[in-house]
């Protein structure tokens, strides 16, 4: 499975993640080394045995706790102003990539 | 001077030693605060079991007197407003918090050398890692700093470095201990995990992090593990497996010679040695290299400098913007490789290919060891790892042979067993672990069959 340009730019866009050019050519290498190996589950036959785990997660009253933190949110926060997070505007939408 | 100041300041002591030598266990430490810690134990006149014993804190668990940066950049400085259940619960046995323990940024590594505060040393050899992710906390206990220490695991990260640095190192069951406080990095294989200079310290400090926390709703119903029991004088009656496909031809040679000593020893103790087989061992690693990322590529999307941490916007006037360059220049090269590789697998188009194809697989590999633990097999003994500890810089290079540093552990992740790491010999001055792994909530049994290989094998002799 070879891994293009393309494909590393695409991933890159939907996981928020500034990639420059230098580390592209080697994540394109590396991912195309690792998706490569773990092709080989595809020898795996899907009538292998499945084991359901029965033990089901525990559930608690639907009821909001006090979780008192020691520091607030201003203090941990890059930009906080009047109870709320600041971020820069949200600028154009890039065509294709977010539209519906 | 107290008792537990006294104690205070001779963990202090130990600390600067273990420093001073270039470990570089600790991301966070300082006599002040452990003082601290033991002039409020004696006001309140703790008493638990654990009272006055320092315990180094792996860095991705949130604790409020250090910084909690989890090895990372983008976490640089971050105070956590809460304390993890389990570090709630070793201050509430009388433990003092020695410091954080360097790892693997967000524990994605085997041997440190991804932390972006630098590698920690094998106290052993420094020209080796100790492992990883919990490389710090191992490098902690083997340098005599402290006897125990918290780390946590997602695919081998305690088992690993307990072997690299010859101490004990134990996987508890998936729910055993509360995640409450562990930062995500895959959340169906996380635990937190314990390490100790030998089998009961290890015990020890599971059995008081353990039990149920209403706060993680995966945590098992079940009252804490406690205080473990003394060592069993012979094992009659326990029947060990072994698995074949963990003991390949062209395996270590002094890997498979301590392998051999301790199979040897368990027969003297009158356990019984029976050959099985896991047949989809050899899918563990791939499985698990798209089951973590995948998980992980969710969990690490809150990292984006608006709530906490450091942000890269330098006049950046688009918030996506702020995002891309606080994420791109905040994740080292092992994060940012396993973000997008987790990303990919879960994109549309791949999804059925790799992501649902590898949860079939990890059934698979669960259905092979619920059918082995059915034969009346009462725990399995392996190698903890393929070779004794690496060089440095052997393996960045290549992140796949990284990755297969964990053939042997991941698997008890995948599945969600119990499985402990113990010292059973070495092979020219550089330790080799051996590992146990029990059914389901089995950590007692485990616990206890490596209390008595411990006394019966020289961890310390040669083994070839």
């Amino acid at each position: 499975m070879r891994v293009t340009r393309t494909d590393i730019e695409k991933v890159a866009a939907l996981a928020e993640l500034g990639v420059d050019d230098a580390s592209a050519a080697e994540l394109q290498r590396q991912l195309t080394r690792i998706l490569d190996y773990v092709a080989q589950l595809s020898e795996v036959t899907d009538d292998a045995t499945s084991a359901v785990d029965e033990r089901a997660a525990r559930l608690r009253r639907d009821v909001v706790d006090p979780d008192p933190l020691s520091r607030t949110p201003k203090e941990m926060a890059p930009a906080f102003k009047d109870g709320l997070f600041t971020v820069p505007r949200l600028g154009e939408l890039d065509r294709g990539e977010d539209a519906p | 001077m107290t008792d537990f100041v006294r104690a205070a300041r001779e963990a202090a002591k130990r600390l600067a030693a273990c420093e001073a030598k270039g470990t570089h266990a600790f991301l966070a430490w300082s006599e002040a605060a452990l003082v601290e810690q033991a002039e409020r134990l004696a006001k309140n006149g703790a008493s638990g079991p654990l009272a006055g014993e320092a315990v180094a804190v792996k860095d991705v668990i949130a604790e409020s007197q250090f910084p909690t940066t989890c090895g990372s950049k983008i976490l640089e400085g971050w105070r956590s407003p809460f304390e993890a259940t389990a570090v709630r619960r070793l201050r509430e046995a009388g433990a003092l918090v020695a410091g954080k323990a360097n790892c693997d940024e967000f524990a994605m590594g085997s041997s440190t050398e991804w932390s972006a505060y630098g590698p920690s040393r094998n106290p052993v050899d420094p020209t080796r890692v100790p492992g990883g992710s919990s490389g710090g906390s191992a490098a902690a206990v083997a340098a005599g700093a402290v006897t125990m220490a918290l780390g946590s695991e997602t695919g081998g990260s305690v088992r690993q470095p307990a072997a690299f640095c010859g101490i004990v190192g134990i996987k508890p069951t998936y729910g055993r201990v509360s995640r409450y406080g562990l930062v995500a990095f895959g959340s169906s294989l996380d635990q937190i995990g314990t390490l100790g200079k030998d089998v009961t310290s290890a015990a020890r400090l599971l059995g008081v992090i353990s039990g149920r926390d209403d706060r993680d709703a995966t945590s098992l119903d079940r009252i804490p593990l406690g205080e473990p029991g003394p060592a069993p004088a012979n094992l009659e009656g326990t029947v060990i497996g072994v698995p074949r496909e963990y003991f390949p031809e062209g395996l270590h040679a002094g890997i498979r010679a301590a392998s051999d000593r301790a199979l040897a020893r368990f027969k003297d103790l009158g356990a019984e040695v029976r050959d099985v087989s896991l047949p989809h061992t050899k899918y563990a690693v791939p499985t698990y290299y798209i089951v973590a990322p995948a998980e992980a590529s969710s969990n690490l999307a809150r990292y984006d400098g608006v709530r906490y941490g450091p942000r890269a916007d330098g006049g950046l006037k688009d918030v996506r913007a702020v995002y891309r360059a606080t994420r791109g220049h905040g994740f080292g090269p092992e994060v940012r490789r396993r973000i997008l590789l987790g990303t990919y697998v879960l994109s549309a188009g791949y999804y059925d290919a790799y992501y649902r194809k590898a949860q079939r697989v990890r059934e698979a590999i669960r259905a092979d060891f619920a059918r082995v633990f059915a034969q009346d097999v009462h725990a399995l003994f392996t190698p903890t790892t393929p070779t004794p500890a690496f060089k440095f810089g052997e393996h960045t290079a290549d992140p796949l042979a990284m990755y297969l540093s964990d053939v042997y552990v991941c698997t008890a992740n995948l599945a969600g067993v119990p499985a402990l790491s113990l010292p059973i010999g070495r092979d020219q001055g550089l330790p080799v672990g051996g590992q146990l792994i029990a059914a389901m909530e089995g950590e007692a049994r485990i616990i206890r069959i490596a209390q008595a290989l411990e006394r019966a094998v020289d961890a310390t002799a040669e083994v070839r």
